[in-house]
């Protein structure tokens, strides 16, 4: 294995590890962790030398391992002349950063933090350059915003250092998922998120109809993260951040990612008309306001900031021109500005750090205090304005001669050339400012400190790119010219176009325009202090983070007007979302499907009884709802819609479930009139008219629904499960009542659980009401005592004599009911009834005296009984609860079919009893005494 | 007659959990305050053995016992032990916080494993009825769990409520299945499946069943127009009691959702795609927007896990294995996000003091460097910034709807997850920009700070080598 099959991933996460080791040293000693920085980043171009040479040679080298197979993620690297020339300026300049930040920061200042969140941002940068993978390219990119934030706001103290990474934050990270999502639909077009898969397929994307989306997004992606129209108000906000923090993501890093990306998708994304619109006009928008806002700066760094703006602006044109040319042009003004940019970012730095403030108002005349950073200064600023011999001059003429060409194609292009001299000319008058304005023009206005040059090592960065410029400037062929051949190769996925790099071409419309634009930029200089003061009353208040806070703020009400309206916290509020949601859901679904909603059966005759039956019902429904306020009166309704359900069992043939229905009706009504004795006499009346229809129209509604649901249902021909029970019943289980051989047999195991839960909520109710004290109202709703007799002597006599009668149906409902309508259940209730009947009748205390027994005892016994029935048959050698049945033939009652199941019911019959009586006489018990004790209360006041 | 003997062997964890549930139920009796520990030990102890158990079976092919109503696959295992390890996260990250507001009882941890075999029996439920019964179980538990604290009227209030909706769902629900039922006459998941086949998906009572079925699930799962519960149970419930309700129950409700709509219902994918969509849709966007305008924590959290299973119904939505697998990789993901940010509140809490206000969390990076830096990796991971473990789940389930050719659903989706990154980043401003409101020392016990780093850092690692654990998704559906 040689390094040439690993190397790149190195490079790539070498910066991380070094980070963790930077911020680790600075515990030692300051200058640590800036000498770790140092060595980390020659340690990368060291890994990265030995690949260098292939893209020279025509190669591109792909490094790629497996990563997450599920989504067809590979980790993969990838070193072609385009990423080449970006992974150099990233180290270059990053080393040189590093070796000004040292002398940058103050003491105060924690290093071990700065010099790992510079590496940080470092190995993601190279992570964008250097990947292969789509989605890994997004990854990293989203890295870069992140570090970006932590050294934006590495000076947190700061507001403006808070606010400005924030921004830039939201931006650059909100713009990185739109490049996500466009990068997504790119490797759904192409089938595989592999660049050199996604660049062979750019005839295939133009095609797809997904073009223009995934151009969009990966656009607001490259945008936002540039610093273009309409996205490039973070940047100025940004430069809060330390100097050298500029002058790295400003200058050659951060920034240039977007534009990595353009000249990265270039070959598969260019080439049409949406591409030409977009990117163009985005790129002339930039190139004109940035250059001239940036004359207005007061800031030093506020001017800088503009005219990267500017300058960004005027790559994206040339790609957005789409010849191979104007990609030429664009690669070499990368280069161009990386490098002088960076070398002003560090000159303002300088100033910053040794005069105490930026304000160019107050900083002039310094060159008689720093000749030599004067001097670097001018170079690199007339660099940036396009003056002959630096390289600015170079890619500017070259970008002039695009303008030029691009003029030709329509009748109004001329406005390019127009438009892009004007922004030229304000970069000549900015870059004027920059070097009259603050070395020369009088004297300094009251600086903090007394300027003097900078400690030499500071300066060496500056003097290292000042020189590249010069050399690029003045030698191109022998610099530059072969870093940008392979790049361009690199970006185009071909070999370059015929260019040419020479200073001279003969007097021609660019060198005209490049002559106009020097001159213009003077005069414009010369004009400013009249400038400067219509542009103070004009256009100075115009600032699209306005346009930013407002969105957020806005955003921030719409989402408390949302909270408002949804979360009310009120319970009947939500009721009615998930009933309307259910009925509209119901609606769309009905609305959807064409086949009928009635079936094909035919529906049975109405007799009259029924229909009265059922108007009774109806009307004692309505009643509930509407006497709901008289609690008392509307849980008699209650009872009574129950009884007639019960009715409605008895006319369909189905008398078992008839008689627990019955049953069960007198059981509950009896407990909730326990429990309403505790809560208030009557409901709280609901005033609002708005809301009563509200509520009346959906309830009408939800009926209505469930009504022609239930038709549709009953209509339709279905197969019942009963035929199988039904045949079965009497063979397999001894018995011709089905429902009872069904619980008893067929689905034995299923009541024993049900039983047992029974029994369990019996001693729970037991449990938690045992020993508690309620308070209970003495009056009821009208104001009235309550009774003080408790027990009348007639009712108390006539239930006496009703009991034994009781527990002989009781007796009577158990034993026919393996046969006949009855069983255990039923029987269990009834004979409950009977005993609570003798509670409420005669009192508790009259009642527990008599009838000694324990309910828990009954409740075991029940539960026991069960559960042997169901062992016996295991111990027989059968699986648990098998049943069997034999006729007995007793005297005088005859045949008498016995079934072991007789047992269970048993075992269910009693659990029903105890734990129906033993809930019930608790919650008795409570009112009960509640009720002695309010009496007692009473009797003391009369007296 | 004659009963076959169920095939108990596939069953093994869900009756090892019952067991000991109901044993430490009845050892809880005899114990006293001090040595109450022995029952959250116990409960521990189960879910350990459970997941030894489960994972005994090596994720191996299915097996269908009880007459057809219980399943047990490799969703369902892997689902079960990453049930297991949240709640097993949950139980040690409340011991410290339920024994400084004295609720440190026996019934948070039974009704905590009672809780954990209803998620099971969901999980591998194969027939309506077993479904349901798991899912009663579940509810039942944590009705119970929201009002344990009976001293404070949000629990109640909050159990109320939660209670009335929760009943009001699970009687659409069964309404819905009781219509299922009666087209297909089974119970039982492949049945209804066939029986679905024959009637064909225009039949009108299986399109009322399925409108009611989604209803109830959209209920459980928290989806908005069904989500009201969702804030105020979360903001009510003690924060040990909302970290379990925030973790593992939705694990189970993605399995609940998985086993009616794929298993069951795939014949009528065309219907539910549609009302998923408009599930979707709504609970991206209210979850999102609202959760900004939140100043408590617990109820933006709240609203973030709705917009969470906004992101899990895309997953589901897409109709394929890899969309299933997506949904999948993105719940779990969430449980374990979830976990950390309620076990941070857990964590900044003491005696007398909840900290579940926003403003709670200013400063946080001074007061413990650290523990704000975990924060903020859940945070991210929330918000879905690269190489956690958050991005990869949005990811997953956005190539998933973007493979179904759904191509604007997807952007809809990042449109909100860009607003949703707006508040996920307030708090991480508010720890790192923010002067903190008091400067009490976190009084933390060991085991918390130690399980809260690991959480927060699995997100880390997990989401730098995020292969392992999709491809584990990826295999409950290969087979």
């Amino acid at each position: 294995m040689t390094l040439l099959s690993f190397n790149i991933p190195v490079v790539v996460l070498l910066p991380f590890v070094g980070a963790i080791a930077a911020a680790w040293v600075s515990r030692y000693s300051r200058l640590a962790s800036a000498w770790a920085a140092t060595i980390i980043t020659l340690l990368a171009m060291a890994f990265l030398a030995p690949a260098a040479g292939l893209p020279f040679q025509g190669e591109t080298l792909i490094q790629s391992w497996s990563w997450i197979p599920g989504i067809g993620l590979t980790f993969s690297f990838r070193l072609d002349g385009l990423a080449l020339l970006f992974a150099l300026l990233i180290l270059a300049i990053g080393l040189l950063v590093i070796g000004y930040a040292r002398y940058y920061l103050s003491p105060k200042d924690c290093m071990g933090r700065f010099f790992a969140y510079l590496l940080m941002f470092m190995g993601s940068m190279l992570g964008v350059v250097l990947s292969e993978n789509l989605i890994q390219l997004v990854v990293f990119w989203e890295l870069t915003s992140l570090t970006s934030f932590l050294l934006i706001s590495y000076w947190r103290h700061r507001q403006d250092a808070r606010l400005g990474a924030r921004m830039a934050l939201a931006i650059t990270g909100a713009g990185g998922l739109a490049l996500l999502a466009g990068v997504m639909l790119l490797g759904h077009v192409v089938g595989s998120y592999n660049l050199t898969d996604v660049l062979a397929a750019g005839d295939r994307v133009r095609a797809s109809e997904l073009y223009l989306p995934v151009l969009v997004l990966i656009l607001i992606g490259v945008f936002t993260k540039s610093a273009q129209f309409p996205f490039h108000f973070w940047l100025p906000h940004a430069m809060a951040a330390p100097t050298p923090v500029s002058a790295y993501l400003h200058s050659a890093t951060m920034v240039k990612a977007g534009i990595f990306l353009l000249a990265r998708f270039f070959p598969v994304l260019s080439g049409t008309p949406e591409w030409s619109w977009i990117v163009s006009s985005a790129g002339l928008i930039t190139l004109v306001i940035g250059a001239y806002i940036a004359l207005f700066q007061h800031d030093l760094k506020g001017l800088l900031a503009y005219s990267t703006i500017s300058h960004l602006g005027l790559i994206t044109l040339l790609f957005g021109f789409g010849t191979q040319l104007a990609a030429v042009a664009a690669i070499f003004h990368i280069i161009n500005h990386a490098t002088f940019k960076a070398s002003l970012f560090m000159v303002a730095g300088i100033i910053d750090h040794e005069t105490g403030t930026r304000d160019m108002r107050r900083i002039n005349g310094l060159f008689s205090y720093m000749p030599h950073t004067a001097v670097l200064a001018m170079i690199a600023a007339a660099a940036m304005a396009g003056v002959p011999l630096l390289n600015g001059f170079l890619s500017k003429e070259m970008f002039f001669q695009q303008t030029i060409t691009a003029s030709q194609v329509s009748g109004w292009a001329w406005a390019i050339p127009a438009l892009v001299l004007i922004a030229a000319i304000f970069s000549v008058a900015y870059s004027l400012r920059f070097i009259h304005d603050v070395f020369f023009n009088g004297k300094p206005v009251d600086l903090p400190k007394t300027p003097h040059e900078p400690p030499r090592f500071m300066k060496i960065p500056v003097d290292l790119l000042v020189i590249i410029c010069l050399a690029v400037g003045i030698i191109p062929m022998f610099t530059v010219a072969p870093v940008l051949h392979v790049a361009v190769a690199g970006t185009l996925q071909a070999s370059p176009p015929e260019y040419s790099l020479a200073i001279w071409h003969g007097i021609n419309l660019p060198l005209i325009m490049s002559i106009l634009a020097l001159a213009g930029g003077a005069l414009v200089y010369t004009a400013r202090k009249r400038l400067f003061a219509w542009h103070d009353a004009s256009v100075a208040r115009w600032d699209a983070r306005i346009v930013f806070n407002a969105i957020l703020g806005s955003l921030d009400r719409f989402a408390v007007g949302v909270t408002r309206v949804f979360d009310k916290g009120s319970l009947q509020n939500a009721a009615v979302w998930v009933i309307v949601t259910a009925l509209t859901a119901g609606f769309i679904g009905w609305m959807g499907i064409s086949a009928p909603l009635l079936g094909a059966r035919e529906l049975l005759p109405v007799d009259g009884v029924s229909l009265a039956v059922l108007a009774v019902m109806m009307a004692a429904s309505l009643m509930t709802a509407v006497l709901h306020r008289r609690r008392l009166v509307s849980l008699l309704m209650l009872g009574v819609v129950g009884l007639v359900v019960s009715l409605v069992f008895v006319k369909f043939s189905a008398p078992d479930l008839a008689l627990t229905q019955l049953s069960v009706e007198v059981v509950t009504v009896v407990l909730l009139l326990l429990a309403l004795y505790f809560l208030p006499q009557s409901t709280p009346r609901e005033r609002d008219k708005v809301r009563i229809g509200r509520d009346i129209a959906i309830s009408v509604l939800a009926g209505a629904g469930v009504a022609v649901l239930t038709m549709g249902v009953l209509t339709r021909e279905l197969t019942p499960i009963s035929d199988y029970f039904l045949l079965n019943a009497v063979p397999g289980g001894g018995g011709t009542n089905v429902v009872n051989v069904i619980l008893v047999d067929f689905r034995g195991t299923d009541t024993l659980g049900e039983i047992v839960v029974l029994a369990l909520a019996g001693l729970g109710i037991y449990a938690m009401l045992r020993g508690m004290k309620l308070p209970a109202p003495d009056r009821d709703s009208q104001g009235r005592l309550w009774s003080s007799d408790n027990h009348p002597e007639i009712m108390r006599t006539h239930t006496r004599l009703l009991f034994p009668l009781m527990l002989m149906i009781a007796v009577y409902i158990f034993l026919r009911g393996h046969n006949l309508p009855g069983g255990g259940f039923i029987a269990g209730l009834i004979a409950a009834v009977a005993l609570i009947v003798q509670y409420l009748a005669n009192g508790i205390a009259w009642t527990s005296k008599r009838l000694r027994f324990d309910m828990h005892w009954v409740i075991g016994l029940g539960l026991l009984a069960a559960t042997a029935t169901g062992l016996v048959a295991m111990g027989l050698g059968y699986p648990f609860l098998t049943s069997t049945f034999t006729y007995l033939d007793w005297p005088v009652v005859g045949k008498f079919e016995v079934a072991s199941a007789i047992a269970f019911d048993l075992g269910v019959f009693l659990v029903v009893v105890g734990a129906t009586v033993l809930s019930l006489v608790e919650l008795g018990k409570l009112s009960d005494s509640s009720h002695k004790a309010e009496q007692q209360k009473r009797r003391t006041e009369v007296r | 007659m004659e009963f076959e003997i169920p095939k108990m062997s596939a069953a093994l964890p869900e009756m090892f959990v019952l067991g000991m549930a109901c044993l430490i139920l009845v050892i809880d009796l005899f114990l006293t305050d001090k040595n109450r520990i022995i029952t959250y030990l116990l409960a521990q102890a189960t879910l350990v053995g459970a997941a030894i158990a489960s994972l005994g079976y090596q994720f191996g092919s299915p097996e269908i016992a009880f007459n057809g109503s219980f399943i047990r696959d490799a969703m369902g295992d892997t689902l079960k032990v990453f049930i297991y390890l949240s709640v097993f996260v949950v139980f040690l990250y409340s011991r410290s916080y339920l024994q400084a507001r004295n609720l440190f009882r026996g019934e948070f941890f039974v009704l905590g494993l009672f809780g954990v075999l209803g998620m099971m029996i969901m999980v591998s439920a194969h027939s309506l009825l077993t479904l349901y019964l798991g899912l009663e179980l579940l509810s039942l538990s944590m009705y119970a769990l929201v009002a344990m604290n009976r001293d404070s009227s949000y629990s109640s209030e909050a159990a109320m409520k939660y209670f009335v909706l929760g009943a009001l769902a699970s009687g659409m629900l069964l309404y819905g299945m009781s219509m299922l039922y009666g087209v297909t006459g089974s119970l039982e998941l492949s049945q209804i499946s066939a029986g679905v086949a024959t009637a064909g998906a225009g039949n009108m009572v299986l399109v009322f069943g399925l409108v009611f079925t989604v209803v109830g699930l959209a209920f459980k799962l928290g989806a908005v127009p069904f989500h009201m519960w969702v804030p105020d149970v979360y903001h009510g419930s003690p924060t040990a009691v909302t970290v379990y309700i925030g973790s593992a129950p939705k694990i189970a409700a993605f399995a609940m959702v998985m086993r009616l709509l794929v298993d069951g219902l795939e014949g009528l994918q065309e219907h539910w795609q549609g009302m998923l969509v408009i599930l979707a849709i709504l609970s991206l966007a209210l979850g999102n927007i609202t959760a900004i305008a939140q100043t408590n924590i617990k109820r933006m959290l709240a609203y973030s896990t709705i917009a969470h299973v906004g992101y899990l119904l895309l997953g589901v939505l897409s109709g394929s294995d890899s969309g299933y697998a997506s949904a999948m990789f993105y719940t779990i993901v969430y449980a374990l996000m979830s976990l950390g940010g309620f076990g941070m509140i857990m964590l900044l809490s003491r005696t007398g003091f909840e900290a579940d206000r926003l403003d709670d969390f200013k400063g946080l990076n001074e007061r413990s460097p650290w523990f704000a830096f975990m924060m903020l990796i859940l945070m991210f991971s929330m918000a879905g910034v690269p190489v956690f473990l958050g991005f990869w789940a949005k990811l997953s389930v956005l190539s998933a709807v973007v493979e179904a050719e759904m191509v604007w659903l997807a952007a809809v989706a990042v449109v909100f997850s860009i607003i949703g990154a707006f508040y996920y980043l307030r708090v991480v401003k508010l720890m790192y920009f923010d002067k903190p409101e008091d400067n009490t020392p976190i009084d933390s016990e060991f085991d918390v700070r130690v399980m809260l780093s690991a959480n927060s850092l699995a997100i880390l690692v997990l989401g730098l080598f995020p292969g392992a654990l999709m491809s584990l998704c990826v295999n409950a559906f290969a087979l």
